[in-house]
């Protein structure tokens, strides 16, 4: 399915269905959060950047 | 999210606040796909008894003795942290006036209208809002002669004439 189709198919969701997949979302974003992957991919990009 | 609605409907009942409606990235995916967000934006006018001075504490203290704790510029209502936010100026008090009824799982709750969503990024003007403005227009998601109106009953028509020359060039 293209992008466009599936952001069409996704905005025609009822709300609290969308409210549904925000939470999960949210969910998702807390558990990188708690897991430091988001600041150790950061630290892992500027040691290369650094390398480079 | 419904029971953060159905404690915020039961502080509207109880009189702390006289009227509310959802903005922000939640408030947008009414209309548009789920885009991740952590927090819920809630623009909320008060009862006209609460006198010249606008204070959001009478809500602080309701939602706190209902278990809400606060959490920097939010307070966490069960699981959601709200913003509260009051209407800064014309254009945010009819946003709310104007928002449409909806329901989320069984529980009404208002959502500010398309068109004052994308002239409140408009206004407000940092990068993220105006990728937001650029789903709604993608998405097909604003009704361009309301928006046109607005913006131009707002004083935010120039703001507008760049954006479109901007970023909306050979997109009409």
């Amino acid at each position: 399915m293209s992008k466009p189709k599936f952001q069409a198919s996704m905005a025609a969701l009822s709300f609290s269905e969308k409210i549904k997949i925000l939470e999960k979302l949210r969910d998702r974003e807390k558990a990188i959060a708690a897991a430091g992957l988001r600041r150790r991919s950061k630290k892992v990009m500027a040691d290369a950047d650094r390398e480079s | 999210m419904k029971a953060t609605l159905e404690l915020i409907n039961q502080m509207q009942a109880d009189g702390v606040i006289e009227n509310y409606a959802i903005g922000g990235a939640v408030g947008a995916t009414f209309y548009l796909a789920p885009a991740a967000t952590v927090d819920l934006d809630l623009f909320v006018t008060l009862p006209r008894s609460s006198g010249a001075l606008v204070s959001l504490s009478a809500i602080y203290e309701y939602l706190k003795s209902r278990g809400g704790t606060e959490q920097d510029e939010y307070i966490v209502v069960k699981d959601w942290p709200v913003q509260f936010l009051t209407p800064a100026n014309a254009l945010q008090d009819e946003a709310v006036n104007k928002a449409i009824s909806t329901s989320v799982e069984g529980v009404p709750t208002r959502v500010i209208s398309a068109e004052h969503l994308v002239a409140i990024a408009l206004e407000t003007g940092r990068a993220k809002d105006y990728t937001r403005i650029l789903q709604f227009v993608e998405q097909d998601a604003v009704d361009r002669g309301k928006l046109k109106d607005i913006v131009e009953r707002h004083g935010l028509s120039r703001k507008w004439s760049q954006f479109e020359q901007r970023f909306l060039k050979g997109m009409r």
